[in-house]
């Protein structure tokens, strides 16, 4: 029946209507915790217009791994989370350029800015601007701490590494005896930016049934620690600071990673009573699953009992390669993997199959993959269609569009600066094989050269 | 709003989470069905919805799901596990046993009045017994079916036996292997089997997933509004948490580069790092040139380093650069406490000479040392919930700031079936007799 649902998923997508395509989304938002979740919304086909200051904008578009380029164009991480957008580049300090950001704003849903508080205030685009002409308006602000509080109030700086030091997350995720460690990701921006989402959608919910707009106050640090379940009761309960246990789950027995033949990790879970008693029989030792250390799972978990089943799954894994251990958790059920790597998961077959890795065939980037959204929505298909632009690439588009500006309305935005384009800098200009055309939704007589 | 203060102080009077309860919720009007097996990621869903008001109710088979045992050292609190009682939070809790042909006709009913349906079944068991999406769908085309599995619903693994835990999800997202320690050179596994692939230790493999379908589910009730339809949803935990791996699709693909675990560094950025202090460590971030000037001149090295002659960033992001200077700073970061670089950050941003572009400086804590933090007390995230079973209970709650529908916690968890007597009369007007029945069938 499954298959009825979701046959063709991923060839039939682009023949079906998206979610949210009757919102939009105006964006003023840098590195990862701002435009990641208008990215969202934009996977899911609001119209997301992103507006930086020329002719730098987004600090993201430094963000280079090692330096390094996708396309000699644009940075990995700024490429991955900007899709989908409409580029507007808008230097919201002038006068000119506050009364562009109100026009839009009048005609918009939501409003996303990951600033300092204060910032958006000073530029009269803040809340109380926005509603006073919009009272629709979905309004919600992204920071380290939130609006008030103590390191508000401090004006603290943040971002995703202090929010993984602050709530405890980092110190959780290392070995013990080890000092904390960083994730490789920014698990801190793109949660809050996702978690900014869901109270968009609410927020929205709201307002198709009442009318009203809102304002919301989101503090990235409290939202990595919403998913920290355990730790809080853990610690009021006993008076005990919770301890980091490396890879292996002390909530669920056995589950960890193991070092196995072919020098790498795998990993393995199988708490569930047939699950155990699979890998019992895998590693050929079936009495286990019966020992009354091991037989039940909160007696499992006991630390003593815990320590023991996972050194004789240590001892077994050693003498198997990650292959045969995945072959053995299919054959009896439980469950393995081996530590994947990012081209692991890009070639994946099956996850190309199902269109999460997407391909993308981009006037200015070309033709690439990427992992798209991972929801996969049977009536109402999420999916990537572009990648990312030159700050104010789109300017013309937005404002004849959008505004209806005229020609010479245009220029003058542009000669007062309220407008502009981008820098001749890597991450702000196009790439360097760019035919001066390619991408251009509406273009005028001299475009394609940088302004700036 | 003329000033700073006047607009900080009206965001606190409407977002203030200890005057959440006198506001409307978002999703009361919505009822949801969480039939979630052995998968905290359902849970947790379901308890995104329930925060925002959403009518919830959880089904369990008769002896309770598995996930239930799930907590830290075989730990229980009042008969509970400790990862359950953070996420049975505003959820009605009902038994029922779908193994049986009478407890799924119970099931439709229920169908036939709520909105939304999760679960985490193997792909196929729903069907199997008759209550997959396309049957349900005849009985309320309204009906938003939201599955969350280790594989997804469709594809060619799609069907493997295996079951999904965060475990397995983030090893398979690619983050695990670009997280971790780096190996110290000359050294083995067996001397540091910490320098390893290290996966994060609470439970964003099911969470995140979960919150990409929580996101899901706002998006279709979203388009049930325009269209009046429901739909599917498909989530697979391990590309939801590949989704955050934000460069190494791209790396990979347009250069042939694999993502690999960096230590406390990172490939993406310079300056952004944990630094070990004279207490511990701290978080140290720039990503501006001018940021780590700022950081360079606040430790005084203003003149010794030639800071003001940096042009650019794309020097100190190499790898062999990051590797030379990471040494540098952590020898003066050594130097201080890490309230000391605390303070100093803030007054820079008051004083320094590039102020207020001053460096990030975070502390690295234990859990215990942020609980104990008074800003996230006063902000209402990490303060006890009095539930009615089981007393006070801290969980993290009241992320999401809101004026007009702020979420809330009303209570954290139930026992097994504790709302059968409720729910049953709610919804069939079943009373005591029937269900004494409907036990006695072990149907409830």
């Amino acid at each position: 029946m499954a298959e009825k649902t979701w046959k063709n998923y991923r060839d039939k997508k682009h023949f079906k209507p998206l979610p949210l395509k009757d919102i939009r989304v105006l964006e003023v938002g840098t590195l990862i915790l701002g435009p990641v979740g208008p990215g969202f919304a934009a996977l899911m086909g609001a119209e997301v217009i992103k507006c930086e200051i020329p002719p730098l904008g987004d600090t993201a578009r430094n963000m280079t791994p090692f330096g390094y380029m996708f396309r000699g164009a644009f940075p990995p991480t700024f490429t991955h989370i900007n899709v989908n957008k409409y580029w507007l580049g808008l230097d919201l300090h002038k006068p000119e350029g506050q009364k562009v950001f109100l026009e839009l704003a009048a005609k918009s849903d939501v409003i996303q800015t990951n600033l300092r508080p204060g910032v958006m205030e000073k530029w009269n685009a803040g809340y109380f601007h926005i509603k006073e002409i919009n009272p629709r308006i979905i309004y919600i602000s992204k920071t380290g701490f939130g609006e008030w509080g103590p390191y508000a109030a401090e004006n603290r700086p943040s971002n995703d590494g202090a929010a993984q030091g602050l709530c405890g997350y980092a110190w959780m995720s290392s070995f013990s005896g080890q000092p904390p460690l960083k994730s490789g990701v920014y698990p801190c921006d793109d949660y809050g930016g996702l978690m900014g989402e869901m109270a968009i959608l609410a927020a929205l919910h709201h307002r198709d049934r009442t009318g009203r707009g809102q304002f919301i106050d989101l503090a990235q640090t409290e939202n990595i620690m919403r998913l920290m379940s355990w730790i809080w009761p853990y610690q009021h309960i006993t008076g005990n600071t919770a301890m980091p246990s490396g890879n292996r789950d002390v909530s669920i027995c056995p589950a960890d990673s193991f070092y196995c033949k072919d020098c790498g990790l795998v990993a393995i879970a199988a708490p569930a009573p047939e699950e155990f008693k699979g890998l019992c029989t895998a590693m050929g030792r079936p009495e286990l699953a019966e020992d009354p250390r091991f037989k039940d799972h909160l007696t499992r978990l006991k630390e003593e009992n815990a320590t023991e089943i996972l050194k004789i799954i240590a001892d077994w894994s050693r003498t198997k390669s990650a292959g045969e251990i995945e072959e053995l958790a299919e054959k009896h059920g439980f469950a393995a993997s081996r530590v994947k790597t990012a081209k692991d998961v890009v070639e994946d077959k099956h996850s190309r199959e199902r269109g999460f890795v997407a391909e993308i065939d981009d006037p200015l980037l070309g033709r690439y993959h990427d992992y798209g959204f991972p929801v996969m929505m049977s009536k109402t298909p999420p999916r990537v269609n572009w990648g990312v632009r030159p700050v104010g690439f789109d300017n013309e588009y937005v404002l004849t569009h959008l505004l209806g500006k005229t020609e010479d309305e245009i220029k003058g935005l542009y000669e007062c600066r309220a407008i502009g384009k981008w820098a001749d800098l890597p991450g702000r200009k196009p790439p360097s094989d760019w035919d001066g055309r390619s991408g251009i939704i509406m273009a005028r007589d001299g475009d394609g050269e940088g302004k700036e | 709003m003329a000033d700073e203060q006047s607009w900080v102080d009206w965001v606190k009077e409407n977002t203030d989470p200890r005057a959440a309860h006198t506001k409307p919720e978002a999703l009361d009007d919505i009822t949801v069905l969480d039939l979630s097996c052995k998968s905290f990621a359902g849970c947790y869903c379901s308890s995104l919805l329930a925060e925002f008001g959403a009518n919830v109710i959880r089904i369990e088979p008769p002896e309770g799901d598995f996930i239930r045992t799930c907590t830290p050292y075989g730990m229980l609190y009042k008969g509970e596990g400790l990862n359950y009682l953070t996420e049975g939070r505003n959820k009605f809790h009902i038994t029922l046993n779908l193994k049986e042909q009478e407890g799924r006709e119970i099931l439709k009913g229920l169908v036939s009045q709520a909105d939304v349906l999760i679960e985490t079944f193997r792909p196929g068991v729903m069907d199997e017994w008759g209550i997959g999406y396309e049957q349900l769908k005849e009985i309320n085309p309204g009906l938003i079916f939201a599955s969350i599995t280790a594989n997804g619903q469709f594809g060619p693994l799609s069907q493997s036996r295996m079951p999904d835990y965060d475990n397995i999800a983030q090893a398979k997202s690619g983050i695990q292997s670009a997280t971790g320690e780096v190996m110290p050179e000359g050294k083995c596994y067996d001397e540091c089997p910490w320098a390893v692939p290290t996966k994060a230790g609470s439970w964003i493999g099911w969470a995140q997933p979960a919150t990409f379908m929580a996101v899901g589910i706002m998006a279709a009730l979203h388009w049930r509004v325009i269209n009046g339809e429901g739909q599917a949803l498909d989530v697979a935990t391990n590309e939801a948490y590949a989704r955050f791996d934000n460069d190494g699709a791209l790396w990979y693909e347009g250069a042939g580069v694999v993502l690999e675990r960096f230590g406390s560094l990172i490939p993406g950025g310079w300056l952004y790092c944990f630094a070990p202090t004279m207490d511990g460590a701290v978080f140290l971030g720039g990503l501006r040139l001018e940021m780590w000037q700022a950081f360079a001149d606040m430790i005084g090295k203003w003149d010794e380093w030639d800071a003001g002659s940096w042009k650019d960033l794309s020097y100190f992001t190499r790898k062999e650069n990051q590797l030379a200077w990471a040494p540098v700073i952590f020898a003066e970061t050594r130097k201080y406490t890490n309230q000391e670089l605390v303070n100093m950050s803030i007054e820079y941003g008051k004083k320094g000479r590039l102020a207020p572009i001053t460096p990030v400086v975070a502390p690295v804590c234990s859990p215990m040392e942020t609980m104990k933090d008074e800003n996230w007390l006063k902000r209402g995230v990490l303060v006890p919930v009095k539930d009615p079973v089981f007393g006070e209970v801290m969980v993290a709650q009241a992320q999401h700031k809101m004026t007009e529908t702020p979420i809330r916690t009303k209570w954290v968890c139930r026992p097994v079936g504790y709302d059968n007597g409720h729910i049953y009369l709610k919804y069939f007007g079943f009373g005591p007799s029937k269900l004494k029945e409907l036990k006695g069938d072990g149907l409830i």
